[in-house]
């Protein structure tokens, strides 16, 4: 199917791509987020080390974010439901097979390569693809923080649930459930299935044509940079902070507190970042959360450490954690229009797991070398300010095609 | 309608504390918190 701008009769209902965009992405993005609970359960059955697993969920990063452009440019060729079908089938068989992996090549098949790759089919710039073909420009990013905010939900809500099913269930039962709950998605995904339209008039752009004009374009170069510094922040401190209260003397409660703050506060700013860009110009919203999430992270050093300092600092950092989602891809859309949104906005999220990739990695190598996380702390510091600067320039008008309709 | 809007921006606000008062729960507490400990 041609992924143009759908025109108005022949668009989905807002409230129809809503609804069934935001259970995909709560599922989707939820059902990965407690994958952290089984590592004991499933490494203490097996006789696996801990690098075994991690080495899976590491696998399943990348392989999310390398397979997010291909999978974005066939939902944008072929239709985002078939995309999303096949997604929830990858997750299915992906949790099955986790469950009954006892090699640790097996395992990383499944749990990393397979789910890597069904989730890079369920989230967002599947799903915003949908929404920027469906949702009318002045309630596009509302729309998209929305969607955001479901998937900040499902991470926030999927944790407790995870851990009820393991304790109630067993962790192979509860991979068994939750396989099925991932197979919840395949009608939902019917709700994202758009009307054929016919072959837009004037300028068609190949896939290969809409890849080199982004790259070539520097605003996409400036928003990929800002993301790659979003991915590198959020890793870091999602992984390192816990080592670094503990070296710090606090309890692990406060390492739980700290995690849910976050999961409650990221819901409320991934809707309000998308509720903003109906108002401002995204890419001072994209540069003031970078530049807070700076500014959050020098109050935080500079204050004696306490519960409450920790607290404080989790609750703002949760508000400014996926708050980037919605006006990136909204921005996109703004630029090259929405007909190659899914696989433009899958670029971009690769830019993301590197920084997340880096922002793990670095961390754990620059505390070995120096015994703390002083340095990797201020580099935090200094990307977040070059990812406020970068995005400063970003021209958010429609680029200018020949013989084309304005996106 | 403001009704209606008030009631959804309650019901949202119930839903997300209910969750935050799960993560407060002793037995997830502990799980997540010896997990995370139990990693570095």
């Amino acid at each position: 199917m041609s992924a143009a701008a759908p025109t108005s009769s022949a668009r989905l209902s807002m409230t129809q791509v809503l609804l069934c965009g935001a259970a995909i992405v709560t599922l989707s993005m939820g059902i990965r987020h407690g994958f952290g609970l089984f590592l004991q359960p499933i490494t203490m059955e097996r006789g696996w080390t801990r690098e075994t697993f991690a080495f899976a969920i590491a696998v399943q990063n990348l392989a999310w974010g390398l397979a997010g452009p291909f999978a974005g440019a066939l939902a944008d060729r072929y239709g985002a439901f078939k995309v999303i079908i096949v997604g929830s089938l990858f997750y299915a068989a992906g949790l099955v097979l986790m469950a009954v992996s006892t090699s640790g090549l097996g395992f990383t098949g499944s749990a990393g390569l397979l789910l890597g790759m069904a989730q890079s089919g369920t989230t967002y710039a599947v799903i915003y693809g949908v929404i920027g073909r469906n949702v009318a420009p002045e309630k596009r990013s509302w729309a998209m923080g929305v969607a955001a905010a479901a998937g900040s939900f499902g991470q926030f809500l999927m944790v407790p649930v995870e851990n009820w099913l393991i304790g109630g269930f067993g962790w192979q039962s509860a991979l068994f459930i939750l396989g099925c709950l991932s197979l919840a998605i395949v009608p939902l995904a019917f709700g994202l299935r758009e009307p054929k339209q016919p072959a837009p008039a004037g300028h068609q752009q190949s896939i290969g044509a809409a890849v080199r004009e982004a790259f070539a374009y520097p605003s996409f170069q400036l928003l990929m940079a800002g993301y790659f510094v979003c991915g590198f922040q959020v890793v870091f401190i999602g992984v390192h902070m816990p080592s670094y209260l503990k070296d710090s003397g606090l309890s692990p409660n406060v390492a739980t507190t700290a995690l849910a703050l976050i999961g409650l506060f990221n819901v409320i700013g991934t809707y309000a970042a998308g509720s903003l860009g109906q108002r401002l110009p995204k890419k001072y919203i994209l540069s003031s959360i970078y530049a807070l999430r700076s500014l959050a992270i020098v109050v935080f050093l500079a204050v004696p450490l306490t519960p409450w300092s920790v607290y404080v600092f989790s609750a703002v950092m949760g508000v400014l954690w996926l708050s980037t989602v919605p006006p990136t891809n909204a921005v996109i859309a703004q630029i090259f229009g929405v007909q190659y949104l899914s696989m433009l906005g899958g670029f971009v999220f690769f830019s993301h797991q590197i920084g997340s990739f880096l922002g793990v990695w670095l961390g754990g190598l620059l505390y070995d070398r120096t015994g703390s996380y002083d340095v990797v702390w201020w580099l935090s510091i200094a990307l977040g300010i070059f990812a406020a600067a970068v995005n400063l320039p970003v021209k958010e008008r429609a680029i200018l095609r020949p013989g084309a309709a304005p996106a | 309608m403001k009704l209606r809007r008030a009631l959804a921006w309650s019901a949202a606000a119930v839903v997300l504390l209910a969750v935050f008062a799960a993560y407060l729960r002793p037995d997830l507490a502990m799980t997540l918190a010896n997990q995370l400990w139990a990693c570095f």
